[in-house]
This record gives structure tokens, C-alpha cells and sequence, in this order.
């Protein structure tokens, strides 16, 4: 098999669910945007993308009609170049990337492209109209269980003390505040955007256009003490909050995948390759362990250890389910995700608790995060994991192009 | 008169300001709120209008956040208050056609201010003060004979919302106009019970409450009676508020009824009493050592915890100035007999006349509260009548002195009284001499008092919307009745029934009396009104249906009795709703569970305000059984139009259950419509005493418009999808422990039968069909041992048990 080179990678800000900046711009204005970009970013000509894969985690309403050929019509890219929407929940924007890449490796594509994208303030997670199969759900509940609960089943399963999540969190909001202040985040593309202002006063309804270009969910100025008087959501009793869960977020990221001999051809440099990519089920009721299974067969089927990785992306779902797969995975010292440690490895400017989980776009976002910082780092070997709602889990291993 | 007001200024916004601007904007009237500018403002907030606006800004927070809630739709109206301050935004003023004035009692603060508005009043604008104290010829010094005609004092008591009365206090200058259109206004738009008082201190309400707190703190010292007895005895058993006289002190605040006894004693140095506003010495030793009552956690009595973790009620030593342990609940005989006898006046009698220590202390006390109330006659008022309203509707008294005079025979009392060495009134003594026994009588069905100064009887003048069931009852109005309902004629081809059982919870009795009813309305008349009128506050239109009579049979095997009991509610409910003529109910208080139902039925609403409406039968252990959950669905998806998708209806089905499921009580009228138990049509009365005229008129207007009844159409319904959302969901509150288990099962049961069973989403069903689904779920609820255990707790603790 041929091998696959991403050759640019970027996403939108991520930004907050209702209150933040994305959250009246349509989805689809905001792939297509990253999309052109990711494009225009290596003068690539447009026509030749053969095929591009948009994963979307409810792709319904505003992001049904099969949204991935929306957006590259949006972005002015020929009739020729298609586009499919991929669903698998939380790695949708993943799985967009390896089944493009596989279409590069398999020799029947030369250039593809792959993306995210979610606007859960217009799409709900959950979508607009769930409706679960009424003889499934009697007998299965747990197919249909809230993420949240999860995550609470994980932690007493598991026993991530609330002490253990809470602080987690707080170096999340710390690496990603310090990764801001020093202009790090330079895989995000600015974004154009638009709000609706009502003046009641006046009468008047105004359509303001603007261009965001930072993730606005970050807190800096969160404590510890802070995150400890917050109320667990999901269960009476718990000690999953909102404060250590991810952020329900919007945003959209995309890149472009080719073969070697189209990196010649178009003399792009490549950034990364993706070696493997796996995805795993377990139990619906604790899909956060979804990574504490799938980094090890990822890492087995490649023939690495873990010691072997110099850099990991694990979406933080949950802070619960995080701590938990990195201790499995055996990289769970604090050391690995500190925000003041010199030997931090794991999500290093900050992860969703931070900077938002924006369902179907997070896998691709993660994607051009950690192929941003392996640049940057010189890391040969980066992974990028995360759990899947329904009960599993998905892997990716990045290799650095020098 | 066509002048209207359309806009209100309320003029300081503290509990009393707030409270006045959040009724007018309740009552959609656009309220401008003003307060000062804070005075300590650092030098870069000067210019700062939000710093300008703090106070002001705060004092509305607060009114939002009030509790018990002072906007009646804190989503809505909060929207109707403008905020403002007196050095910007005084020019405002000018749009207002009625300013209330709620400032700090100071003279010269008031003076001031209406000085200032004397310079910017329109001819026409009303101008009123909220003082509760001070004399209205001094606030009117030094202004104009204009603004002296238009003046008056509006004094509302608190919370503003919920207490009924409004003290209206003209001064000499007041144009009678003027008084007649807030009086109007008042008992019309704002709902309120309206007494005329005269410039004299502390008006009428708090002359009388104050004298008979007062008499309390002289006597109960030596009196051999403790503060527990007199709470529990002076309290319920005696139509009075559940707090006692010592408990309402406590509520009320010592340091303000200790300043109203200095102020009484200072301004009424005629008044025969005046020994009584003296304050006793330990009464000031309370004081000095900072004993406020509640707003210092401790008063009369104060809780404290054990070092278990349980409350324990305290109590003061008038001795010692120590807490002892009160006892909860006196073990009087007295309160045992009094709790056996059927109605009010016979508790009255009971105690009044009674041997024990304690009944001799009530009847000092309140003989001497009779005597001082005939005494006042005509210094602060003219009529026995604006006295007892003033202190049903400003102290929540189920009777006023006059009318427990008349209960305990006014001769037998002016016996003993005379016996006891209290001196009778002279215009009491002067009634009976000339051989009228009794301050009040029905005459020609009319309600007449006695007027001391014609001395005769004269009418009880009463607006046109106004019409007490009680007056038409003395009057043999009466068609039919029985144990538990009445069936009265209220003119015009309009007839009402009415309950009458404890807490008008509904009984077979009722159900079987209202067919009967609808059966004699068909033949005989234009139109039916259900309407209930007692006391209370906010008082009870039907509390729900009697639990007894099925719990038992359950407990007893019989389901299918259960399961016919469940058809004769529906059954009842179907026959309200497909009456050949209109059948309005006119609800208030709480209206809970087959109470609701019955709401659910009829053709229109005429609505109280003040409204606890809800289906809380899962409290119960149980789901509404008398068609609650048809009606409730019939009634949300009624108006909208016929195009509308089965799936755009999901989030009524998600409203509906989380209503039924949570057992959720609405607050506010407002609240209901936002609920959807009010309908569109369904009408909201803020004046309770004008409820049932109200459901007539409508009852007439539907008539005139050419009644017919509804047509029965097939109802779209969510179906196994929609149980299906419910399950998921479900299993998710379950999971995170907030739902106990058997109110879970309910709330699946109740998801069941709201989405119409197991059918397709989207299939119209016949309303036969979603009462069949709810009978079945209903009869095998009750064959739960949990269910049982749950409607017998409710049954005997009237709270939920939650499992």
C-alpha cells in the first residue's frame, strides 16, 4: 500500500455552544470556509481534489442534505470534486481522515480531502427529534444513555476520585491559556462569522459580520476552589460537573490528504503521514474507556509501545474518562498532562475541558492540532484517541515528515 | 370617567416600592421605577448611569428574586418595569398618570419630593403616598390647592402581591372623582379589597392589629398562660393566621412593633387605650439585647439545632430573658373540642366562652380588640364593615371583630363583658337598647350592617361584578343540594355549583350531584358556572379528589371498582366538556389534581391570579385518572393548525410530561397559561371577588354568540415514539438518582398513556381510547403495594412520599 501525507491541516476556533462567537454562523459557512482554506493555504488547485469526507456527528437540519457536498460547492471547488458526509459520533472528523486516506493508499485517489464539522448551537446533540427504537430502548436502555452518566459510570467503575477530575480540568484551562498567550494555536484559520443584534429600544434587527480568531471558551482565571463548589450534572449523587466535562462547542477543521507522488507533482511539503487507524467497541454505559482499548490494539497493530509516542491528543470527553485511559494506556502520572511539567506529553495546549468538544468536527480539530505541534516539536510519532458515544473507541498514529 | 392609567411611577424601590411596581406590571400597566442616586459614588462612576441607576437597579433584582414571587410572570413582566433615578430621570414623571410615592418615612424627605412634583405634575396626574404612618395633612403642606385635589394616600399592605388590602385615605382636599377612580382601579385592575380610611394614625388595619398586639404584650406576662397556648388557641381554631399572634410578631419584626407602640403612644394621646401602647420592660429588654424576631433569627421563639441535626422550636423566657424549649404542640382540651366542632363560630364559642386559663385570656383579649374596634366608630372609620374588611383582608382574619362579635351573640358578649368590668361601647350599648342584636343581617337577600350613626341597617353596597354565593344561599337560592355540593341560581338562566367539602376536594357525592346539575341546566337553563368561594389565602377551589374512597377499595382487592370509579371521573369530565350549553369554571388557589381535571373540561376559564394549578396525582403514588392526560394533550395541541406535523408536536408531549411527571403546581395564573392549562381563550381575573360574576358574564356572552358544543375529533398523538424519547431519557434520570424508582415507574406509565400507547406516531386516536389506556394504567398502579403505600402516606401526612 501507498503511504498518505497530510500536507495542510487547519480548523476554525473552537467557540461556546449559544453563547459564543460561531453560534449564529451557519455550519456549513463554517466548513466550507476551513475547507477553502485548507486549500488555498498550499495553493492547491481546487480541481484537483478527487474526493472530500465530511464527518458530522448529527448531520440533520442545518447539517443534513448530505453537508459534505455542500461545502465544497460552497468553497468553489469544481462540479467534479465530490463530497459525503461519515457519521461515528465523537470520531467522525477521525474517520473522515482515514477513509480519505485510505482512498490515497489504496491508489485510487491522488488527492483527497477530509474534514469536521459541528454547530451544536444549531444542531443539538441528540438532534432535533431523537426517537429511539421504542422495543430497543425498553429492553437496552444503555444504547440510548446520556454521555454524562457515562462518564459518572466510569469514575466510580474506575475510581477517578472527583479531586482527580476537577483538577485535571484546572491544567487543562492552564495549558490552553498559556498556549493563547504565546500565539501557539497556529492551526486555526480566522473565521468569518455573523451575529443577529436586536435592539428592542429601536425596533431594529441588525446582521453584524466579524472574524474570529480565537477559541473562546478558556478560562484563565479558573481555580481549583472553583471547580470544587460546582454541581455535578448528570447525577445527584456524582462528581462529573460542568466544569470537568468537555465543552459543548462549534467549530470546523479540514485537511488535505495525497499520495507521494502527488506531493511531488504539486511540490506541497508534507506534514505528517497516518500510519494506522483503528476503532474498537465496548460496553454503551462506559464508552469513555473507548481509548484505554483502542490505543493499545492501535499501538500493537503498528508494533510501537507507548514510551514510543512523543505526543497525544485524548479528547477530553470527560475528565474521568481521560485520566482513566491515559492510566491504562499507562501514560496516567501527572506528570504526562501537568500544565507546569517539562515532561508533559498528553494534549498540551489544553484539551476539550478547555477548548471544546465540537462532536463530529473534534477528530479532524485534534488532527490539525497534533500535527501543528509534532511540527513545531520535531515529534516523530504522534496519537490522537478518543471515546465514542454507543460505546467505543477510535485510534490514529501520526508519523512527523521531516 | 375616560381617564385611564396607563402608566404608573412608583417612587422608591424597597420591599413595599418593588412589590407595588411588580403588581402594576402583573397587571400589564408599564411602571416606571425611581430611586436616589447612591451617595457614595467614587468620582469615575459620576457619570456612570448604571452606577446613578444602582439602587434602583438592585431594588428590582431583588423584586425578582422575591419569595413568595412578586411579579406574576417573572419571564414577562419584569420586562413592563423601567428603571430610573430622581436627579436623571424626574422629568419622566411627567408620562405617568398615577405616581406612588414609597420613599423613606421621613416628613421632610416627602415634602421635598412632592414639592418636586408639584413642578412637573400634568392637571390630571394622581398623586399618592404608601406611607404607613405619617399624617397626610403634613405630607400636603405648603402645596397647591391642585396637587391637594389630587392627592391621597394608597396604603398597600405586604407582601403586596398577596395581601389583599388597600387602605385608601383621602384628605380633605381630595376630589371624590379621584378617590372613586383609584378605588375602582384598585379593586379592578390590581385585584385588591378596597377600604376607605381617614387621616388618622395608622388608618384602620394596623390601629386595630397593632391595639391587639399591643393588649397581648400588657397582659400576657401575668396571665398564667404561655406564648404557646396563645398561638395555638388564638391561631386557626379562631379563623386567625397559623403564625398566632407571638409567631406574626416574630414575622413582623420586634424592633417595628416596638416602634409602632412608641409612635401610637406619642400620636394618640386621647385614645381611651393609650395605656396599652406602653411598652413593658421586658418587652425593652428584648429590644435593648437586640431580639428582633426573625430577621435576628431569634424572637418569641427561634430554632435552634440539637446536636443531631434536628430543629428544635425555643421559646423566650419573659422572666429570665433566657430560651427554654417551647412545646409544638399544646395538649389543651380546649384545641381538641374546638378541632371536633364544625364551623368557625362554634370554635369561637367553644373558646371564647370557655373555663380553661386559656379560653379566659382569649376572651379578655379579644373582647378587648371588640371594644376598642366599636370604639373607633366613626374616628377611623364610618362602618362596622370597613373595619372587618380591613382586618380580613390586612391580617388574613377569616372574620373581622364585628362578625365574631355577631358569631358569640353581641348581647351575651356585652353581658359578660359587662360583668368582667369592661366598659361596652355606647354605640354598641345604644344598638342592642334599641333591639338590634347582631352587627350584620340578611334582608330581602340583600347583606346589611349595622350604621351606628343612622342607626339602622343599610346595604352592603358592593360592585355590579361582585356576587357572594353565601348572600344568594341566605336568600334561597338554593335548587338543589347536598352534603357536598350546591346547585345555586345566579340569575339570568345561569346557575353555579359549587363544593363545599373539606378543602373541596372532589367525591363521588360531587361527581354524581354534577350530573344531576348539567342534567337540570339542560333542561332549565342558559348555562352553567363552577365556582367555589372559601376562605384562606390563597384557599383551596379543589384540592383534588378524596383518596379515601379509593385507597380502601384498593386495600381491599376491589380494582374493578377502582377501574369504574376512574370511568364515572371521566365519564363526568367528557359530559362537562360535550354539554349542549356553555359550562365555565371560575378557579382560584389550588387547583390540583381532578380539581385540574375538571378545569381541563370545560368550555372556558375564568381565572384567580393568584393560581396553584397542576396534575400532582404522581405525589399520590398515582396518574391523573379522570381523563387528565387527554384533556391536557386535547387542550395544548387544540390551536394549532391542522399541517402541523405529529413530530413538530414534540416538545408539548416533553412539556406535558415533565408537568404530570414532576407533579409541577404553576405559581401565578401567568404561569398556567405558560404551562398550557390556560388556553387562549381562557380569561385571568386578578379581583377573586369577582370570579363567579365573571364566569356568568361569560357564560351569557357564549350563549349570546351562539353556544354549540365542541365537535369530538380524533386526537394526533406521539405514540411508541414518543414513550420511547420518555424511556431513554428516564433511564438517564434513574441512573443519576433523580428519580426514585416507583415515581420513575409512574412516570413511564404516564408516558404510556399521554403518547396515546402503542401506536404509530402520528395516528389520530379517538379520545375513547387514550381514557381506556389511562383506566388501565391507573387500576394497576393502585395494584402496586408502593402506589398504595404512597396514597396512604399523602393521605395521612397530605405530603409525598418519595419512592
Amino acid at each position: 500500500m501507498r503511504d498518505a501525507y497530510i500536507v495542510s491541516a487547519v480548523r476554525t476556533p473552537g467557540c461556546r455552544r449559544k453563547k459564543g462567537a460561531l453560534a449564529q454562523t451557519r455550519p456549513e459557512q463554517l466548513i466550507s470556509h476551513v475547507v477553502k482554506a485548507a486549500a488555498e493555504q498550499i495553493d492547491l488547485d481546487k480541481g484537483a481534489v478527487d474526493d472530500f469526507m465530511l464527518g458530522c456527528s448529527f448531520p440533520e437540519a442545518e447539517q443534513g442534505i448530505n453537508i459534505g457536498r455542500i461545502a465544497v460547492q460552497m468553497a468553489g471547488f469544481p462540479d467534479e470534486v465530490s463530497g459525503a458526509t461519515i457519521n461515528r459520533f465523537c470520531s467522525s472528523g477521525l474517520e473522515s481522515i482515514a477513509q480519505s486516506a485510505m482512498r490515497v493508499m489504496a491508489g485510487w485517489s491522488e488527492v483527497t480531502m477530509a474534514g469536521g464539522v459541528e454547530s451544536m448551537s444549531i444542531v443539538p446533540m441528540g438532534g432535533n427529534l431523537p426517537r429511539p427504537e421504542p422495543e430497543f430502548v425498553a429492553d437496552y436502555p444503555e444504547g440510548y444513555i446520556s454521555m454524562g452518566m457515562t462518564a459518572e459510570n466510569v469514575a466510580n467503575r474506575y475510581e477517578v476520585t472527583r479531586e482527580q477530575q476537577d483538577e485535571f480540568a484546572y491544567h487543562s484551562h492552564m495549558k490552553a491559556s498559556e498556549a493563547q498567550k504565546n500565539g501557539l494555536f497556529t492551526e486555526i484559520v480566522p473565521t468569518p462569522a455573523v451575529r443577529y443584534i436586536v435592539d428592542d429600544k429601536e425596533g431594529t434587527v441588525t446582521k453584524e459580520e466579524f472574524v474570529q480568531d480565537f477559541d473562546d471558551g478558556v478560562r484563565p482565571t479558573t481555580t481549583l476552589e472553583g471547580l470544587a463548589k460546582l454541581r455535578p450534572v448528570f447525577s445527584a449523587t456524582g462528581s462529573v460537573t460542568a466544569g470537568n466535562s468537555s465543552q459543548t462547542t462549534d467549530g470546523a477543521a479540514a485537511s488535505v490528504i495525497m499520495s507521494e507522488d502527488a506531493v511531488k507533482k504539486y511540490g506541497v511539503k508534507p506534514l505528517a503521514k497516518l500510519k494506522y487507524y483503528t476503532t474498537v467497541g465496548c460496553k454503551s454505559d462506559e464508552m469513555g474507556v473507548g481509548p484505554a482499548v483502542a490505543v493499545p490494539k492501535l499501538l500493537n497493530m503498528a508494533g510501537l509501545q507507548a514510551s514510543d509516542i512523543g505526543l497525544w491528543e485524548l479528547n477530553e470527553a470527560f475528565a474521568s474518562q481521560c485520566i482513566y485511559s491515559a492510566r491504562v494506556i499507562g501514560i496516567g502520572d501527572k506528570k504526562y498532562w501537568a500544565c507546569d511539567s517539562p515532561d508533559k506529553i498528553i494534549n498540551i495546549h489544553g484539551g476539550a475541558i478547555a477548548l471544546g468538544h465540537p462532536l463530529g468536527c473534534t477528530g479532524s480539530k485534534l488532527a490539525a492540532t497534533l500535527i501543528a505541534n509534532m511540527q513545531r516539536l520535531g515529534v516523530k510519532y504522534g496519537v490522537e484517541s478518543m471515546c465514542i458515544g454507543g460505546g467505543m473507541g477510535a485510534a490514529a498514529l501520526f508519523e512527523l515528515c521531516d | 370617567m375616560s381617564k385611564r392609567i396607563e402608566k404608573v411611577a412608583v417612587i422608591g424601590s424597597g420591599i413595599m416600592g418593588g412589590g407595588i411596581a411588580a403588581l402594576c406590571a402583573s397587571a400589564g400597566i408599564p411602571t416606571l421605577l425611581l430611586d436616589i442616586v447612591p451617595f457614595d459614588l467614587k468620582d469615575e462612576e459620576k457619570d456612570d448611569p448604571k452606577a446613578r441607576n444602582r439602587i434602583v437597579e438592585t431594588g428590582l433584582q431583588n423584586t425578582v428574586k422575591a419569595k413568595p414571587a412578586a411579579f406574576m410572570d417573572k419571564k414577562a413582566d419584569p420586562a413592563l418595569v423601567e428603571t430610573g433615578n430622581l436627579d436623571d430621570d424626574f422629568d419622566r414623571l411627567k408620562d405617568c398618570d398615577l405616581i406612588v410615592e414609597v420613599v423613606v418615612e421621613n416628613l421632610k424627605i416627602k415634602q421635598d419630593l412632592f414639592s418636586r412634583i408639584e413642578k412637573i405634575m400634568k392637571p390630571d396626574t394622581i398623586i399618592a403616598s404608601n406611607t404607613s404612618g405619617l399624617p397626610l395633612v403634613n405630607m400636603a403642606e405648603g402645596r397647591s390647592q391642585q396637587f391637594k385635589e389630587n392627592f391621597l394616600i394608597t396604603h398597600f399592605f405586604n407582601p403586596v402581591r398577596y395581601m389583599k388590602l388597600l387602605e385608601v385615605v383621602p384628605g380633605v382636599d381630595t376630589k371624590q372623582e379621584i378617590i372613586d377612580m383609584i378605588s375602582a382601579w384598585g379593586e379592578k385592575i390590581l385585584g385588591k379589597g378596597i377600604v376607605i380610611g381617614k387621616d388618622t394614625p395608622n388608618f384602620i388595619g394596623n390601629r386595630i392589629g397593632v391595639h391587639s398586639i399591643a393588649v397581648l404584650l400588657n397582659t400576657i406576662k401575668d396571665s398564667g398562660v404561655t406564648l404557646e397556648e396563645v398561638d395555638a388557641v388564638m391561631g386557626p381554631p379562631m379563623g386567625r393566621p397559623r403564625t398566632g399572634v407571638f409567631g406574626l410578631a416574630d414575622l413582623v419584626g420586634l424592633d417595628t412593633l416596638h416602634h409602632l407602640l412608641i409612635n401610637s403612644h406619642e400620636l394618640l394621646p386621647n385614645d381611651e387605650s393609650r395605656d396599652v401602647y406602653s411598652v413593658p420592660d421586658w418587652f425593652q429588654k428584648m429590644i435593648d439585647a437586640g431580639i428582633f424576631g426573625n430577621k435576628t433569627k431569634q424572637g418569641f421563639f427561634k430554632k435552634e439545632l440539637t446536636p443531631d441535626w434536628k430543629k428544635k422550636k425555643m421559646k423566650y423566657d419573659l422572666e429570665t430573658g433566657e430560651y427554654v424549649d417551647a412545646i409544638k404542640k399544646p395538649d389543651l382540651e380546649i384545641l381538641k373540642t374546638a378541632k371536633a366542632a364544625k364551623t368557625l363560630a362554634d370554635k369561637v364559642n367553644l373558646i371564647l366562652y370557655g373555663d380553661d386559663k386559656v379560653c379566659q385570656y382569649a376572651w379578655k383579649v379579644t373582647a378587648a380588640s371588640f371594644i376598642y374596634s366599636a370604639n373607633r366608630i366613626p374616628e377611623i372609620a364610618d362602618t362596622v364593615v370597613d373595619i372587618d374588611n380591613a382586618m380580613k383582608w390586612g391580617y388574613n382574619y377569616e372574620t373581622g371583630p364585628f362578625e365574631m362579635w355577631d358569631m358569640i351573640g353581641v348581647k351575651k358578649a356585652a353581658e359578660k363583658m359587662e360583668a368582667d368590668g369592661m366598659q361596652v361601647p355606647e354605640n354598641v350599648k345604644k344598638m342592642l337598647d334599641g333591639g338590634n342584636e347582631s352587627f350584620y343581617r340578611i334582608e330581602n337577600g340583600k347583606k346589611q350592617y349595622y350604621d351606628f350613626a343612622s342607626g339602622s341597617y343599610k346595604n352592603i353596597e358592593l360592585s355590579d361584578n361582585i356576587i357572594f354565593l353565601a348572600d344568594l344561599k341566605a336568600d334561597n337560592k338554593v335548587i338543589k343540594e347536598n352534603d357536598s355540593a350546591s346547585l345555586v341560581d345566579l340569575g339570568d338562566g345561569v346557575f353555579n355549583l359549587e363544593f363545599h367539602t373539606k378543602m373541596n376536594a372532589l367525591n363521588f357525592e360531587i361527581v354524581e350531584f354534577l350530573a344531576e346539575s348539567l342534567e337540570y341546566v339542560h333542561q332549565n337553563g342558559a348555562g352553567l358556572v363552577i365556582g367555589n368561594q372559601a376562605g384562606g389565602m390563597p384557599g383551596a377551589w379543589s384540592a383534588g379528589a378524596d383518596l379515601l374512597q379509593m385507597l380502601t377499595a384498593a386495600k381491599e382487592g376491589q380494582f374493578e371498582d377502582i377501574g369504574k370509579g376512574a370511568k364515572t371521573l371521566q365519564d363526568s369530565n367528557q359530559r362537562i366538556r360535550y354539554a349542549p350549553f356553555p359550562v365555565v369554571a371560575a378557579p382560584y388557589g389550588m387547583v390540583l389534581g381532578g380539581g385540574c381535571e375538571i378545569c381541563l373540561a370545560v368550555d372556558r376559564l375564568v381565572a384567580h391570579t393568584d393560581l396553584y394549578m397542576g396534575l400532582v396525582e404522581i405525589g399520590a403514588g398515582l396518574l391523573p385518572g379522570g381523563g387528565g392526560h387527554m384533556m391536557y394533550w386535547r387542550k395544548v395541541i387544540a390551536d394549532i393548525p391542522t399541517d402541523v406535523k405529529v413530530t413538530d408536536l414534540s416538545p408539548y408531549f416533553i412539556a406535558l410530561l415533565t408537568n404530570i411527571g414532576q407533579a409541577k403546581t404553576s405559581t401565578s395564573a401567568a404561569e398556567a397559561r405558560r404551562m398550557g392549562l390556560l388556553g387562549p381563550k381562557d380569561r385571568i381575573v386578578f379581583n377573586k371577588d369577582y370570579l363567579i360574576g365573571e364566569a356568568k358574564k361569560e357564560v351569557l356572552k357564549m350563549v349570546d354568540e351562539g353556544y354549540v358544543p365542541p365537535v369530538k375529533k380524533n386526537l394526533p398523538v406521539m405514540g411508541r415514539e414518543g414513550k420511547a424519547m420518555a424511556l431513554a431519557n428516564l433511564f438517564n434520570m434513574d441512573k443519576g438518582g433523580y428519580v426514585p424508582p416507583h415515581m420513575g415507574y409512574i412516570t413511564k406509565q404516564i408516558a404510556g398513556v399521554l403518547s396515546g400507547g402503542d401506536v404509530l406516531s402520528g395516528l389520530e386516536v379517538p379520545e375513547e381510547h387514550m381514557l381506556k389506556t389511562e383506566r388501565d394504567a391507573f387500576v394497576e398502579l393502585w395494584k402496586t403495594e408502593n402506589s398504595q403505600k404512597m396514597a396512604e402516606h399523602m393521605l395521612k401526612n397530605g405530603k409525598p412520599l418519595f419512592m
